[in-house]
């Protein structure tokens, strides 16, 4: 529908009827001939990598070195960056890379075991030295950027990112200053790689629970806090760090699902019906049949998972997500029962 | 001897997760001419406002159509990260729209051929089969070469001293520079997917035609618009591009030199948009700007 001029005086404005009959004569000019599409060749980028050793590192914290099995350089990676890592069962799961950027031959990554957990921890303490690995990466959802001054704050398995960044800080000389915590001392991995002298360590059996005041202290303006740990803990530093000093966090993952109910979606193009547990949301089940399925931001605010909701009741869990004939189905759930999605 | 720093500064990010933010702003307080005494410049980059909604709904739709052909997983990664960032863009624009109207600058006629282009012009066509594809192509090679603009913008915007100087509102200035810095952050983004499914240089230029011409036309008429309908200014002064020859050089708006010397670059067969603009500057924006900060999330 050609529009109406800025002045209202015409329907039609005359200057979009001359474009659009120009632009449609093009594409008519263009469309006699057929076609040619060159076929999209695929990219992989998977790795196959060998596990060259497993350490202990701590309490439950075993650090895996890959490298290739013919010892070539590897991609490089830049503190803050993470690798993919494909598990045999078919679970994908980011570990920070936390060796020397600098070393082109391995990987260092570490894992604590959470027994509580998606199960993914649990297949990476067994693995063992020999073992094959598949990973895709590195890339980095954490990036480390120059500043005259540092304040870190690592929470137990949070070291991993931090540390490479304290050593480069440390070895290009800014100011820089860590906190480190976490349950007890023995929880705690990679204290003997730290730099001595600004590492303040801070365990709950010795001083309790950490306030946001013992994490960050006082920041000087300008400073950048880099942290990384549980989301309680990075929430109390989103809240204390002042507009004067910036803050960096990692983003990995969406919140976890708190009060769940399992319901089943139907997906009615195809009349598959897919149940999804209390502790996957909707988009996350829905991924799994259908790999091309478009998300973005996974915490119900960007819009780009919206879906038409054919029947059934929607429990709206984002403030954007509101009525009930469509839903973002990164966060919102059914109320119980089925709903049909228009997919 | 003399002990100096040594030089091993972090090096300029790469292989970057795009994530969408969530941004909270508030327009109450912003005055409609924003670049005070100003109105020229403040409506030069005032049409953004009115093309961004409407196009980078467009680009969303069209990059949603494309994952699928996608088969390069971390291509694919970049594409969802970047329709993400580009729908908070959208939403974020448009209530700067309904901020000009609630100040008696009614801009919905020109919205409203905003949309035209992007909804019926380069909109779905009822193709089929092949020409199908091939039309969604030839759609990404044009946001490939609009994202070309929008990555130059971004990287102008974040270095606007001028602006800062001419005491330009803050939360506007937020507003465009945390947009300015995502588009600089995954400025690869939409030229890597074009060269990805298609890569035909023949496109690329044809594509750079048309956004040359449809961008321009688009911006005189619509800053013309501007300031024929501006409640204060009242068609005394009369708008258009040339006003660039001013704001351009006094640093208020991009200067046109600066815009065709980009677009020189890109007509290169060696074009690569990670020479446009810098990630780290970006990303430094973006942990300071105080609309992501305010969205505590």
């Amino acid at each position: 529908m050609i529009p109406p001029d800025l002045r209202g005086r015409r329907e039609r404005d005359p200057f979009w009827v001359a474009v659009n009959a120009a632009f449609n004569g093009i594409q008519r000019f263009r469309s006699l001939r057929a076609p040619a599409l060159p076929a999209v060749s695929p990219v992989d980028r998977t790795m196959r990598l060998t596990v060259l050793e497993v350490r202990r590192e701590a309490d439950d914290v075993v650090s895996l070195r890959l490298g290739a099995a013919d010892g070539r350089v590897l991609p490089g990676w830049q503190p803050g960056g993470h690798l993919d890592v494909l598990l045999p069962s078919g679970r994908r799961r980011q570990y920070s890379l936390c060796g020397d950027p600098a070393d082109r031959r391995a990987y260092r990554i570490a894992v604590r075991r959470l027994p509580e957990g998606g199960g993914g921890s649990v297949e990476m303490h067994e693995l063992r030295e020999g073992d094959a690995v598949a990973v895709q990466g590195p890339r980095n959802a954490f990036p480390f950027l120059a500043h005259e001054r540092y304040a870190f704050v690592a929470g137990g398995i949070g070291i991993t990112p931090i540390l490479p960044m304290v050593t480069a800080a440390d070895r290009f000389g800014a100011d820089w200053s860590l906190v480190y915590t976490g349950r007890t001392r023995a929880s705690l991995p990679f204290l003997d790689e730290l730099p001595a002298g600004r590492v303040t360590v801070r365990t709950d059996d010795e001083g309790g629970a950490p306030s946001a005041a013992d994490l960050l202290g006082d920041v000087p303006d300008g400073t950048a806090v880099y942290c990384c740990g549980p989301a309680p803990m990075i929430d109390a530093v989103r809240a204390s760090v002042g507009l004067d000093a910036t803050l960096h966090y990692e983003r990995f993952a969406p919140p976890p699902i708190v009060g769940g109910r399992p319901f089943e979606v139907e997906l009615r193009r195809s009349g598959r019906v897919l149940p999804v547990p209390a502790d996957r949301s909707a988009l996350d089940v829905i991924r799994d049949a259908l790999p091309d399925v478009a998300y973005s931001c996974r915490q119900g605010f960007c819009g780009t998972c919206r879906t038409g909701v054919l029947s059934g009741a929607v429990h709206d869990r984002a403030p954007s997500d509101q009525g009930d004939d469509s839903m973002l189905v990164c966060v919102s759930r059914a109320t119980g029962g089925r709903i049909t999605l228009d997919l | 001897m003399s002990v100096q720093r040594p030089p091993v500064r972090p090096p300029e990010p790469e292989n970057i997760v795009l994530q969408a933010r969530d941004v909270r702003f508030d327009w109450s307080d912003v005055p409609l001419h924003w670049i005070p005494r100003d109105p020229v410049a403040t409506h030069l980059i005032n049409v953004l406002h009115m093309l961004l909604p409407a196009g980078e709904e467009w680009f969303v739709k069209v990059f949603k159509e494309a994952v699928p052909y996608v088969r390069d997983d971390r291509l694919r990664e970049d594409v969802l990260g970047f329709i993400g960032q580009e729908a908070m863009h959208a939403s974020s624009h448009d209530a700067v729209l309904d901020h000009f109207v609630e100040q008696g600058l009614d801009v919905r006629p020109f919205v409203r051929q905003v949309e035209f282009v992007f909804e019926d012009l380069l909109g779905d066509r009822g193709l089929t089969g092949d020409r199908k594809r091939a039309w969604l192509f030839e759609r990404i090679a044009l946001i490939a070469a609009i994202e070309h603009f929008t990555g130059v913008l971004g990287d102008w915007i974040l270095n606007a001293k001028a602006l800062d100087e001419a005491g330009a509102d803050p939360m506007m200035l937020d507003l465009l520079r945390w947009h300015g810095a995502e588009e600089v952050e995954h400025r690869h983004v939409a030229h890597d997917l074009f060269m990805h499914l298609d890569g035909s240089y023949a496109a690329r230029l044809r594509a750079m035609g048309e956004t040359i011409t449809m961008l321009g036309a688009l911006w005189h008429r619509g800053h013309r618009f501007l300031m024929a309908r501006d409640p204060i200014v009242r068609g005394r002064i009369k708008g258009g591009m040339r006003h660039l020859r001013r704001t351009g050089p006094a640093g208020l708006t991009p200067s046109g030199r600066m815009v065709g010397a980009s677009v020189r670059r890109y007509l290169s067969r060696t074009y690569s948009p990670l020479n446009e603009g810098s990630t780290s500057q970006a990303l430094a924006y973006l942990a300071a700007s105080p609309a992501a900060r305010a969205a505590l999330r």
